[in-house]
């Protein structure tokens, strides 16, 4: 099957010219007086196609551009240099008109009308995108198999819960039927049922009408549901573009094993915790050559020992220590966004 | 053809705005109190400075050839031309904010003009008070001075009070879309809003600097001065009354322009 991509960028870079601003009352009135720009580089050279009805998690740390990227894709921002085609069209020169194609969702900002029920909303959102009775009609229904949230049509937006309002505002992205809808962590803020019922809600609303959703989230949990494909970016670059699975094998191994060995205070002084770190940490090289990737140290009152089980089991590391050390409590985390992030960067995976 | 576009267009946007005003109104019908309290506060604000004109007139039996009734004719002119700008364009009071806060990339994402879709967004009741108050001052002063009642009159007066009611709606725009460029736009917009108190004042009291300002700069000679004199000067009426209409309109599209050209580069905080 030859698809044509919905978005193309190609060759992206954004540029910020940023005051420098001097110090003190002094400083600023000379800036007024000579202003002395920096040029900062929010997205160096990105290039990616996204195919129609693909959901891509867009992530990276606070700050690496994701906002600017969206922005970009959105018409609000135009780029310094390289292009951007949205349903072939080119975002930033008429930004009307792809308005028209696109939805989107800014994490906790709606864009429901506060005072209104929302249903009312929907019925203005239906005349301002000119959206035909029938396709109205349809996705209300639609809608309402999917949430069940007729109930919740005639209560003021402003009354809502934020998740319900959320709940909502992805609704009403959605209610056009744009080509692509862009999520900006959507599930930000949100309970744990909440956020399985925005999951679901978005696979489905994919699965029927076939939309393209770009998504930046910092909830490992919504890329686990919602994304097959991944693209990190850190510092303006894309560092990752890749199928879920790929980071899956990479980094499913990892492991993070917290210990506590004294639920007493006087016990748990950071330098106490950070000798025994150390101890441990050498201990261990002693005892598994093998595992280099093994890493301790103190975090609180917990110890985190770092570990890739592709290396080492996790209950041979804890077998081991429970020998010499009497361990009070003990957790295991997945690795979380941030650190896969770090990781890649780090470890740059392609 | 594009005549009819454009009155295709027209319809649409008037079609969405009667949608927005009507379940507006129908959502603020449910607090009564708001409702009651913010036109009584209004309407106190405007007797509070009623009574302070009334004491000037107690000690002076007319400023400059103007009488007690003239003056009373141009303050109530010039509240019902100042009501637009408070019924439809009050959410140019919270732009500041929303531009500050980065909420207001929430209105970016529509296939409709923005400038339209930002004010539509909030109708002020209060608007309601001001307007009878004026209508009000301006019936009483009307029937003391003895002018006339005809259709063509009617018609002047509708015309002027349009295009007087452009001029501050113009001062409000401009004021309110600084902050698109300058972080303290607050204090210029309640600058820009103090001048309207002097709107109700004939312009030839003033010296010929703020005669000058107040026509061609910050052009609030126009809200009342300018278009009451059709009614109480008809002999003697200045080329800049009849041309108020036309500078009115050339305003308020010079400051949507530069309104809109703020809001086109807004590119948001971080989020």
């Amino acid at each position: 099957m030859n698809m044509e991509p919905i978005i193309q960028i190609k060759n992206v870079s954004k540029e910020f010219k940023v005051l420098n601003r001097r110090e003190g009352l002094m400083g600023s009135i000379k800036d007024l007086f000579s202003r002395n720009y920096k040029i900062i580089n929010a997205i160096s050279n990105i290039t990616m196609d996204i195919m129609p009805g693909e959901i891509v998690g867009y992530l990276g740390p606070n700050g690496a551009g994701k906002s600017t990227t969206i922005k970009m894709m959105t018409g609000v921002l135009k780029p310094t240099s390289g292009e951007i085609l949205v349903n072939g069209r080119v975002p930033y020169e008429n930004r009307t008109k792809n308005a028209q194609n696109i939805g989107v969702v800014f994490g906790q900002r709606t864009q429901l009308w506060w005072a209104l029920p929302v249903i009312e909303s929907f019925k203005i959102l239906k005349e301002i995108y000119r959206i035909d009775d029938k396709v109205y009609n349809d996705n209300l229904e639609l809608y309402n198999n999917l949430v069940g949230v007729k109930e919740l049509y005639s209560k003021p937006v402003r009354q809502m819960s934020l998740g319900q309002r959320t709940l909502c505002d992805i609704l009403a992205a959605f209610l056009h039927n744009p080509s692509v809808v862009f999520l900006d962590e959507p599930t930000i803020g949100l309970d744990v049922t909440m956020k399985s019922k925005i999951r679901e809600l978005i696979t489905e609303l994919n699965r029927v009408k076939n939309t393209t959703v770009i998504l930046t989230t910092h909830d490992m949990g919504d890329v686990d549901a919602l994304c097959k494909r991944i693209i990190i970016i850190d510092k303006g670059t894309r560092i990752y573009d890749n199928s879920i699975e790929n980071l899956k094998d990479y980094f499913g191994a990892y492991r993070t094993l917290k210990l506590m060995f004294s639920k007493n205070p006087e016990d748990n002084t950071e330098e106490n915790l950070n000798k025994i770190a150390a101890e441990i940490q050498t201990s261990l090289h002693k005892e598994f050559p093998s595992a280099e990737n093994i890493a301790v140290c103190s975090n609180e009152e917990w110890i985190d020992i770092f570990i890739n089980e592709d290396e080492i089991k996790m209950m041979e590391i804890m077998n081991f220590i429970q020998n010499t050390r009497n361990i009070v409590d003990v957790k295991i985390t997945e690795i979380s966004t941030e650190s896969v992030i770090k990781k890649i960067y780090e470890g740059g995976v392609k | 053809m594009k005549i009819k576009k454009k009155t295709n267009t027209l319809r649409y946007y008037a079609h969405i705005y009667r949608m927005i005003l009507a379940q507006d109104l129908k959502s603020k019908m449910n607090y009564r109190a708001d409702f009651i309290i913010s036109n009584v506060g209004i309407i106190a604000t405007n007797v509070s400075g009623f009574i302070a004109f009334w004491i000037m007139f107690q000690n002076f039996p007319s400023i400059l050839n103007w009488t007690y009734y003239e003056m009373m004719f141009l303050y109530g002119f010039s509240l019902i031309a100042l009501t637009p700008v408070q019924l439809f364009f009050d959410n140019n009071w919270n732009l500041r904010f929303q531009v500050y806060s980065g909420d207001f990339i929430r209105y970016c994402f529509r296939p409709i003009n923005l400038f339209f879709y930002y004010i539509s967004e909030v109708f002020d009741i209060k608007g309601i008070g001001q307007f009878a108050f004026g209508a009000g001052t301006l019936i009483y002063a009307w029937k003391n001075l003895g002018l006339s009642v005809t259709p063509l009159i009617i018609l002047k007066l509708i015309i002027a009070l349009f295009s007087a009611s452009l001029f501050m709606i113009a001062i409000m725009n401009i004021a309110a879309a600084t902050c698109f460029w300058i972080t303290n736009s607050g204090i210029v917009m309640v600058f820009m809003f103090n001048f309207k108190d002097y709107a109700r004042y004939p312009i030839t009291i003033f010296n010929s600097i703020f005669r000058f300002i107040f026509t061609f700069i910050i052009p609030i000679a126009f809200i009342a001065y300018y278009p009451s004199l059709i009614f109480l000067r008809p002999d003697n009426v200045p080329l800049l009354t009849y041309l108020s209409p036309f500078i009115g309109i050339i305003f308020f599209y010079i400051s949507y322009k530069v309104w809109i050209t703020g809001a086109m580069q807004y590119s948001g905080t971080g989020s």
